[in-house]
């Protein structure tokens, strides 16, 4: 009677074991289920997230080159014209004092060329800030031009290999490669210790490569890579949807700057 | 009235209150508060004509019948409200429709309308248990508490409140048959009050989960 028993509880017993199989089954599939849907939602969180951030740096550079175009007009427009006046003003006092006697006269030349020397510098600090021949040339133009000063130095010598049919670029494109340029030409006149610039830009598909080589120390290992220059570099060609890669080419320096969707 | 059926009628006051209040509050409840109110609105109704026919002796089951299919139907749809965008909604309706059929042709075929259909019953609580414990499962994760799924608090006391029944309901139900074999009458009865007691632990959860909720 009592095996009886015992075998009727065991074949009560055993399905139970199926049941709470199914139970355990049916909890860790739908878990996987929920696992997967819940990356997926990590993932779209992470990219709103990174398309946030680009948003916040593309309108920060924004903000910093209107800043810097209104301060660079304001110096030419303002500042400018108001020391071309002191400097007529006294070319004028200068022929007048010719005539009057000699003895002021050695001071007002002092003056004068002091004030053009003030002037020479607000004109390279006024085109630094913003050049005004990258909006009404264009960038390979601007480059050439930059180009053609640096060489002129004897020090460096930079060359421009622009694809035939490279595009004229939007002004956020354009303005953005040329910090980009600028700041790595600045590098390379600063640390690299280079005598030759290469500068190649290319257009295929839509997509804008840029290659930017020197011939000198290149970067050494887990030394400058973290530099405020290249981060903003980076920064930069980020809020233009690219990206860059650099390193060295041998022991060259190397930078490769892509940039899709110009369109 | 002996003590066991006292216990039995007892049981049913939290449905109706519980019931009664989710009426009360629906207008001001959320989505997926409301689509759980209408299970306790159809809780309320049926358990209250399936006491009435208890009381005039009559058989109750066909009640039963149709309150595992439709209330199942509810708490399914209640848990697609919550998971929304976590679950693909075609498991819950596939899983819906696969319920349906099982309970239509049990009741056709094998436990009919005027028979206690234990089957359904212990397929209805595992199907509960497995989307309650994925549920709590779920609920763990950062990233469905950063989602701010509305009034977690409460469908956390009402998913409790699902899982504690459906786990103790399906011990009974599936070791039913074997008592009512092996045991005596007074034994079996033992076994629905403890039924009821986790009866009443449910709904008292599920009205703990609705007085939590978020007022608007």
């Amino acid at each position: 009677m009592e095996t009886s028993s015992q075998i009727s509880l065991l074949t009560a017993l055993l399905p139970l074991i199926g049941v709470i199989f199914i139970i355990a089954v049916g909890v860790v599939i739908l878990n996987q289920h929920f696992q997967k849907n819940l990356y997926r939602q990590k993932l779209q969180q992470e990219e709103i997230k990174n398309r946030h951030q680009q948003e916040l740096l593309t309108s920060s550079i924004l903000v910093q080159e209107q800043e810097r175009k209104r301060i660079a007009q304001d110096i030419h427009d303002e500042l400018g014209a108001l020391l071309s006046i002191s400097r007529m003003h006294l070319v004028q006092l200068e022929e007048k004092e010719i005539n009057q006697g000699p003895h002021i006269l050695p001071a007002l030349q002092n003056i004068r060329s002091l004030t053009e020397k003030a002037l020479g510098s607000m004109r390279k600090i006024s085109h630094e800030l913003m050049p005004p021949q990258l909006e009404t040339f264009g960038l390979i133009k601007t480059l050439e031009a930059v180009a053609g000063h640096a060489n002129k130095t004897g020090n460096i010598a930079i060359c421009i290999d622009a694809a035939d049919h490279f595009p004229e670029l939007s002004w956020p494109f354009r303005l953005g490669l040329y910090r980009i340029l600028m700041e790595l030409i600045n590098n390379t006149l600063k640390h690299a210790g280079a005598d030759t610039i290469n500068i190649e830009l290319n257009y295929t598909n839509g997509i804008i490569s840029c290659t930017y080589t020197d011939n000198g120390r290149g970067i050494q290992p887990g030394k400058s890579k973290n530099g405020l220059g290249l981060k903003s570099i980076e920064g930069r060609a980020s809020s233009l949807g690219g990206n860059i890669h650099i390193g060295n080419e041998g022991e060259r320096f190397r930078a490769i700057i892509t940039i899709p969707n110009i369109e | 009235m002996t003590l066991t059926k006292f216990i039995i009628v007892l049981s049913h006051i939290p449905i109706f209150i519980t019931a009664l209040y989710a009426a009360f509050l629906y207008r001001s409840l959320g989505k997926a508060l409301k689509r759980f109110s209408l299970f306790l609105f159809l809780s309320g109704i049926i358990q209250g004509i399936s006491l009435a026919f208890w009381f005039l002796n009559k058989n109750n089951f066909p009640l039963l019948h149709i309150y595992i299919a439709i209330g199942f139907c509810i708490l399914a749809w209640f848990y697609k409200t919550v998971l929304k965008g976590f679950i693909n909604p075609k498991i819950i309706n596939i899983t819906i429709v696969i319920f349906l059929l099982f309970t239509l042709v049990n009741s056709l075929f094998f436990q009919t309308i005027f028979t206690f259909n234990s089957y359904a019953l212990v397929l209805e609580c595992i199907l509960i248990i497995i989307l309650s414990l994925s549920t709590y499962i779920f609920f763990i994760n950062d990233i469905a508490m950063e989602s701010r799924i509305e009034n977690i608090t409460s469908i956390n006391w009402i998913n409790s409140g699902l899982f504690i029944y459906n786990t103790s309901s399906l011990v009974i139900f599936y070791f039913g048959d074997y008592f009512t074999r092996h045991f005596p009458e007074y034994i079996n009865r033992y076994t629905w009050v403890l039924h009821s007691f986790f009866s009443m632990v449910m709904y008292t959860f599920f009205y703990i989960g609705l007085w939590k909720r978020r007022r608007r």
